[in-house]
């Protein structure tokens, strides 16, 4: 395809600013988000292991207890099942003032903080908010927006080579050549994902800004009155006020199952429940679950006091919202099919960091000056920031992993202290950076990274007794994988620390990357 | 390339959003069926009309073109609307 020579400057320039604004953000959101694919393992990982999966009689008596508690919980309140996100179950409900309470079987009267471990948490608030309250959410969700703009730009500056140069990777003298190749390689063969990711990560973010934004200029004003039925599963129905007991709990359990069985799903599992007017003749209960088979799970809603079906929204029988809705959700959080389409996604995600971090070298490698040894104040600002955010974030991250270990251990507080780990070791490594010479600091940075990243396995082993070798004994294969696969990151970070090193003192002289001392 | 931008910012959220509402309306049954379809839809739309906008010869035809199809479109949406030949 033939594009105008203007266009083309056009869209470089585009690509360039969009690069830059949205860049470091999108390195962020994609290696945190990577690692936040495997939140479930991750949450056993970072909890003692022993405990043992609850059984739906603890449940009953969880539901029966908040409830007789909390006069708040029988408006609303929602429960998981045990084994969903954690081994016990788990109640949740908003009280007088609007703050969320969970409680356990171990926690009756509830807390304000979600029972389990926090490593999971911060980690996916790393990736959708930069760990920003509030305003880090539609930060993100403007982020994702950009990063369309990029993938459009990025798309049309690459068209007229698109087919010939696809498979093109050219080592070699020609350094941004090469760079080019790796970075419009990965971009295009992972398109779909990106495109994926940059549709469906602003929506999650500006869902609500946009309902907000949209509902006067073209819904008449009636969006958000509309929004209950073509998001929620359960009808709206007013209170009764006429006492009625609630049927078991595991009856609603295998009445969801047999409704799903009956509509063709085979493996539909119910994950949480969502309880509305409890002891009234009106109480109605929304079973929501997952079918591995299907492109995200479905629900479940019965009348809470006889059983009844009330309305299903199940895959392959779903209206034309909620299969939209599913369809978003298990398209960004890669849920759906088997253990594969995880790793799939894992791997996606950090090829997109490295989408990222290449953009930068880019950037540098094109405004170099080949003919004197003094580079730029913007390529040295660009090199100091892309080291310092991008592999200070991977030094952050590797460090919260091992805090989350062993500051229990140590008889600490995980929760708090895994915060200033996190947002401490960053600060640290930014700082590091724009101190040191770019070169410097990228292998500084690289190795700690590597060591940092090598000392996981360790930290579990040590905290816990769970070494890798007794997790794959005992047939904890996600404990073993999160282990080992700490190890072959920090191999990686290892390779390019030398890497690093090489480009310094053989690579081209003149640049932020090449050894001055040689 | 900043009034381009401007363009595609501005006046094109209002062309995708009554883009968005056009068909939503316009497509058979009512409107709320579409409406989670509609919001998805929405942002790679104004992504696309962003992206159109640098393809304009200068900053004052983008704001006129996009500012005259966004007042057509949501005009046309609202009197749809008002006159009750869709739902």
């Amino acid at each position: 395809m033939k594009l105008q020579p203007a266009t083309l400057r056009t869209f470089t320039t585009l690509h360039s600013w969009m690069g830059l604004v949205a860049g470091f953000a999108l390195f962020v959101a994609f290696y945190a988000g990577a690692i936040t694919v495997f939140h479930q393992p991750l949450q056993q990982w970072a909890t003692p292991h022993t405990a043992a999966i609850g059984s739906l009689d603890d449940a009953q008596r969880l539901l029966d207890d908040v409830l007789a508690r909390h006069p708040e919980a029988r408006e609303h309140v929602g429960m998981t099942f045990p084994g969903y996100e954690l081994a016990q179950p788990t109640a949740y409900w908003q009280d007088r003032h609007g703050t969320w309470l969970f409680a356990t079987p171990d926690n009756l009267g509830g807390s304000p903080t979600p029972p389990g471990a926090s490593l999971p948490e911060l980690i996916n608030q790393l990736h959708y908010t930069l760990g920003i309250p509030v305003a880090g959410t539609w930060l993100m969700g403007v982020v994702s927006l950009l990063y369309g703009i990029a993938l459009v730009s990025g798309f049309v500056i690459h068209l007229p080579r698109l087919a010939k140069d696809l498979f093109a990777l050219r080592p070699g003298r020609n350094l941004k050549r090469f760079w080019q190749d790796a970075h419009n390689v990965v971009g295009v063969l992972s398109l779909p994902f990106h495109i994926v990711f940059a549709v469906t990560g602003a929506l999650l973010c500006l869902m609500f800004v946009l309902m907000l934004a949209l509902n006067p200029l073209v819904y008449e004003g009636k969006l958000m009155a509309a929004s209950a039925a073509a998001m929620d599963t359960a009808p709206i129905m007013q209170k009764a006020d006429v006492a009625r007991p609630l049927s078991p709990l595991a009856s609603w359990h295998a009445r969801s199952i047999e409704v799903a069985r009956d509509q063709g799903i085979a493996d539909f599992v119910p994950g949480y429940l969502k309880l509305a007017h409890a002891g009234d003749a009106h109480a109605v209960v929304e079973i929501t679950g997952t079918a591995p088979r299907g492109l995200g799970g479905g629900a479940v809603a019965l009348d809470a006091t006889s059983g009844t079906v009330l309305a299903t929204q199940l895959p392959g029988a779903r209206d034309a919202n909620h299969a939209t809705l599913a369809a978003v959700y298990a398209l960004h959080f890669g849920d759906y099919g088997n253990v594969a389409v995880q790793w799939l996604y894992f791997l996606l995600g950090l090829g997109g960091a490295f989408l990222f971090y290449s953009g930068n070298l880019l950037w540098i490698e094109s405004r170099r000056k080949r003919r004197q040894p003094e580079q730029g104040r913007s390529s040295i600002i660009m090199a100091r920031a892309t080291v310092g955010i991008c592999i200070g974030v991977c030094v952050a991250v590797s460090a919260v992993f091992v805090a989350a270990q062993l500051l229990p251990w140590l008889g600490g507080n995980a929760g708090a202290g895994e915060r200033w780990v996190c947002f401490g070791s960053w600060a640290l490594c930014a700082i590091w950076a724009s101190w040191r010479a770019p070169l410097h600091a990228a292998q500084e940075l690289l190795w700690l990274a590597a060591l940092v990243t090598a000392l996981i396995p360790l930290a579990h082993g040590l905290a816990t007794g769970w070494w890798f070798w007794r997790s794959a004994a005992a047939g904890h294969g996600a404990l073993f994988a999160i282990d080992i696969g700490a190890l072959a990151l920090a191999t990686g970070f290892g390779a390019l620390a030398r890497a690093t090193a090489r480009r310094g003192r053989t690579g081209g002289a003149n640049s932020v990357w090449a050894d001055q001392r040689r | 390339m900043w009034a381009r931008a401007g363009a595609g910012v501005l006046p094109g959220f209002f062309l995708a959003a009554a883009l968005v509402g056009l068909l939503g309306w316009l497509l058979p049954g009512p409107w709320e069926s579409t409406m989670v379809a509609g919001l998805a839809a929405f942002l790679p739309l104004w992504i696309g009309v962003i992206c159109a906008a640098f393809r304009f010869s200068s900053g004052r035809r983008a704001w006129l073109w996009l500012g005259g199809l966004a007042l057509f479109a949501l005009g046309l949406l609202w009197l749809l609307q008002m006159s009750g030949w869709v739902r």
